[in-house]
């Protein structure tokens, strides 16, 4: 493990440094790899600037969600959900061999070869946005940050399980780019207090496919107000997380048998 | 040999290299059609999500900003279509070729890369046409219940050609500063995205404060996205300003123009920086 | 036996596609599958300390059988058996034990020194410190990569980046390094730096193998050739039998003081007759001897000049290719 931490560090070092030869090109990246996550917000507070509203939502509150779940993925994106442009290129090009050649898991080396400094835009803009539509609400209780701190930490877990499947997707869907937008499509339903969608696809982004989990299941505990279905939520995250892992094997052994 | 024979033939050439170029365009792609074909899910996902945010918005109001929820959902539904249909990748073709070195051999051919990239573009278009642009018109069509229908269509198609060219052109530019920067993911991402924001693809460009609305009147972005639709919908405001349907496509030929005339110089002082170097 | 391979198969399976309106709506609901046998039962062995070559005409089955060996891909039938390991079953135990240079593709970063590679495999295998300074130093004096090293990857002729990429795969001392056209587009002078490495290397006893096109690789550097074609091995043996392997054939090119007469006979091809006075023919020992024949040109025409070479290798892999 302490090994794995070492081989994990260096990775993010050298990936950065990769990254710090063009200073100009990074340091404008990270600032994009926010504002093209700023999408959400700004609609937000231009509906609510214009007099308009979410029934029963103040702004602040619908822009914790959104801060919640930029959070999420500001910590995913950079930290591990390279596994999906990483898995991507490497089929496409054929270094995706180099990874089976090292005496690790494979998973374990398409993480570390796969971090992504210029996301790390996205990680200041989540504790901005987060922080920010705090500062204006009511302080949660301790208990409610604990219960937060939990579910969050399911957030991150069904991050990487969607990181899985995508690049799992990427291993059989040669140079296949766009299943990120696949997956922000699907997610998008997260950025929003759930209440605004249809009871039945209520129940599907919740019970079924594990998206509410990414932003409004854990931004409204700390709200005082904890969605219906929190428990089956975090069952069905656990769920995902498994049939993710399973799916990444399978795909992983489809590789190894065809060979890109 | 009459002028006008010469003229003629000269036509013909031209029709004949756009012609190969953007077929041969079509078939490379063509084996990317299931690519191409995931827009057919993702279009109408991103589209359900705006029907929710908005049945919830007028939930209490009947008009927002002059428009109802209906003309609200042709909006998106309209900007969409729009988005499929003059979608290029002229930008990160051109910075490709620049940095790779193979641009090179378009300055050995006798047609101009501009040219060709515009015929790569048709090409591209036509394939994207039954792969992914007239699918997610007939869900918005039949599933969403969206009326496709132009005002004016002889205005909407006219102001939708001009869209297909400015975004060529505008990313076209973006494209020729890889003749100076070494590497032009952030600034080619960061204006795209802010133009997309300009052009009203997240909101109708109405719903920014005053002040910015004056700002964007006058920049080139909304004969992107936000004038077409307009045109589409047939009734054109920004700024407080409202515009006759004619008037704001001339505006937008106007635009087109302009930048015509600001991608030959960007690409007359590129390119003379590319022989200069001697990359 | 360090490895051994026992009629190894491999098939793949594809499926046809059509790119017309037509085809693709009909690829939505039948698939045609295409089967591609790329390895037919191949079975081989090798010994500790051997410097062995792969030889094969593009798509012979030469990277599946490497991929194999190497853990990347798991075979649709027979057994491999390297070090007391099955590759694809013990992968991570395995591939610590073995090093891979891949011609085509770069274990280095763009833009980065090289040494930021290695650190990042010094981490990955676990190595030591001193044991990294000390091979890393040696390593770096063999190939004459001393400033290389903390320039960034970019600024690198192909010759050092190949150079670094034997660096990077051998920092933890692999009993085995496969190589896969490692000395494609380098110019003569890196070509023989990095034979030169392999043979040094090969000496300490390091096993090699190797895939190549260049038939130059082979023959400085492997003792032992296995050509395969069509998913078979048409060939294993060493460099000097794979010469001999259609008969045993001299190329002589004669010059003579007096007109040449007609030498056309069993075991004598013209192959060029330039002049009345000078000749090119191949000879096949087996048939007629080269004694022999000196002594008959001698005789009828009085030899100026005579040089015998051997045939190039080249005609004979084009002969073991076309079977």
């Amino acid at each position: 493990m302490k090994n794995n931490i070492r081989i994990y560090l260096v990775g993010a070092k050298t990936a950065l440094a990769s990254r710090m030869a063009y200073r100009g090109d990074f340091f404008m990246s990270m600032l994009i790899m926010l504002l093209v996550e700023m999408a959400a917000p700004v609609i937000t507070i231009l509906i609510y600037q214009n007099g308009a509203t979410f029934p029963g939502w103040n702004m602040y509150e619908a822009l914790l969600i959104q801060g919640v779940f930029l959070l999420g993925k500001g910590i995913a994106y950079p930290f591990f959900f390279g596994i999906v442009w990483n898995t991507i290129e490497r089929v496409q090009n054929g270094t995706f061999d180099l990874l089976l050649i090292k005496p690790k898991s494979v998973l374990f080396m398409a993480i570390v070869t796969g971090f992504d400094a210029e996301d790390l835009g996205k990680l200041v803009g989540g504790v901005t946005l987060f922080t920010l539509a705090l500062s204006r609400l009511p302080a949660p209780e301790p208990g409610a940050w604990l219960q937060f701190m939990v579910l969050f930490t399911i957030t991150l877990m069904v991050m990487f399980g969607y990181g899985l499947v995508l690049a799992g997707l990427g291993i059989v869907w040669i140079g296949n780019f766009r299943v990120y937008e696949i997956f922000e499509s699907i997610t998008s339903f997260g950025l929003y207090p759930t209440a605004i969608f249809s009871k039945s696809l209520q129940t599907i982004i919740t019970l079924v496919i594990p998206v509410a989990i990414l932003g409004s299941v854990p931004a409204t505990v700390l709200l005082g107000r904890p969605s219906p279905g929190t428990l089956g939520a975090v069952g069905v995250s656990l769920l995902f997380l498994l049939f993710s892992l399973g799916f990444w094997r399978w795909m992983l052994k489809k590789y190894t048998s065809v060979g890109g | 040999m009459g002028r006008r024979t010469k003229i003629g033939k000269k036509i013909g050439y031209w029709f004949g290299v756009l012609k190969a170029t953007a077929f041969s365009t079509y078939k490379e792609w063509a084996a990317y059609r299931s690519q191409m074909a995931i827009s057919i899910f993702v279009g109408p996902v991103f589209f359900l999500i705006q029907l929710f945010i908005w049945r919830a918005v007028y939930a209490t109001r009947t008009t927002l900003n002059g428009l109802t929820l209906e003309q609200m959902l042709t909006y998106y539904g309209i900007v969409a279509v729009i988005g499929y249909l003059t979608y290029d990748s002229a930008d990160w073709d051109l910075q490709w070729l620049i940095r790779n070195g193979s641009f090179l051999t378009y300055m050995l051919r006798p047609v101009s890369y501009c040219f060709l990239a515009f015929a790569q573009k048709i090409g591209h278009r036509l394939l994207a046409l039954w792969v992914e642009i007239i699918p997610v018109g007939l869900l918005f069509l039949f599933v969403f219940k969206i009326r496709l229908v132009p005002a004016e269509p002889g205005w909407a198609l006219f102001s939708l050609g001009l869209s297909f060219v400015l975004v060529f052109l505008t990313n076209y530019c973006i494209g020729i500063t890889a003749f100076w920067l070494t590497k032009t993911e952030g600034i080619r991402r960061a204006f795209l995205t802010l133009r997309n924001l300009s052009a009203g693809m997240l909101i109708p460009l109405n719903f920014f404060p005053a002040w910015m609305q004056k700002l964007l009147f006058y920049l080139p972005f909304q004969f992107i996205t936000y004038v077409p639709t307009r045109v589409f919908i047939g009734h054109y405001e920004l700024a407080g300003i409202s515009l006759s349907i004619p008037r704001v496509v001339g505006l937008q030929v106007v635009a087109t123009l302009v930048m015509l005339v600001v991608a030959r110089l960007l690409w007359a002082c590129g390119i003379k920086r590319f022989t200069g170097v001697g990359a | 036996m360090l490895i051994s391979v026992k009629n190894l198969t491999k098939v793949y399976k594809t499926y046809q596609r059509g790119s017309s309106f037509k085809e693709t709506v009909k690829s939505l609901f039948v698939r045609k599958p295409l089967y591609v046998h790329a390895l037919k039962g191949i079975s081989f062995g090798i010994e500790k300390g051997e410097l062995v070559g792969f030889l094969g005409p593009n798509g012979a089955g030469k990277s599946t059988t490497l991929k194999i060996l190497t853990g990347i891909l798991y075979p649709s039938g027979g057994t491999v058996d390297v070090m007391g390991y099955i590759p694809w079953q013990d992968r991570k135990k395995y591939v610590a034990k073995i090093g891979a240079v891949f011609g085509q593709k770069s274990q280095l970063l763009w833009d980065i020194p090289p040494i930021d590679a290695f650190y990042l495999n010094k981490a990955i295998y676990v190595i030591p410190d001193r044991e990294f300074q000390r091979i890393m130093a040696h390593m770096v004096e063999l190939l004459d990569l001393k400033d290389v090293i903390r320039k960034p990857t970019r600024q690198l002729s192909l010759g050092e980046r190949m150079k670094c990429e034997f660096v990077m795969a051998m920092l933890h001392q692999p009993e085995i390094v496969f190589l896969d056209e490692p000395t494609i587009g380098l110019d003569v002078i890196a070509k023989d730096k990095i034979r030169e490495f392999i043979l040094e290397m090969n000496k300490k006893g390091v096993t090699f193998i190797l895939t190549t096109h260049d038939l130059s690789d082979i023959e400085h550097l492997a003792r032992r050739v296995i050509v395969v074609n069509h998913g078979e091995i048409v060939f294993d043996d060493t460099i000097t039998t794979l010469r001999r392997h259609w008969g045993e054939k001299k190329i002589i090119a004669v010059s003579t003081v007096y007109p040449l007469p007609d030498l056309t006979r069993p075991g004598v091809t013209v192959t060029k007759r330039i002049s009345d006075y000078q000749a090119e023919l191949e000879l096949d020992l087996a048939v007629y001897e080269l004694n022999k024949f000196i002594a008959l040109v001698n005789k009828s025409s009085t030899i100026r000049d005579l040089s015998v070479q051997e045939p190039p290798i080249e005609e004979t892999i084009k002969v073991l290719y076309k079977t």
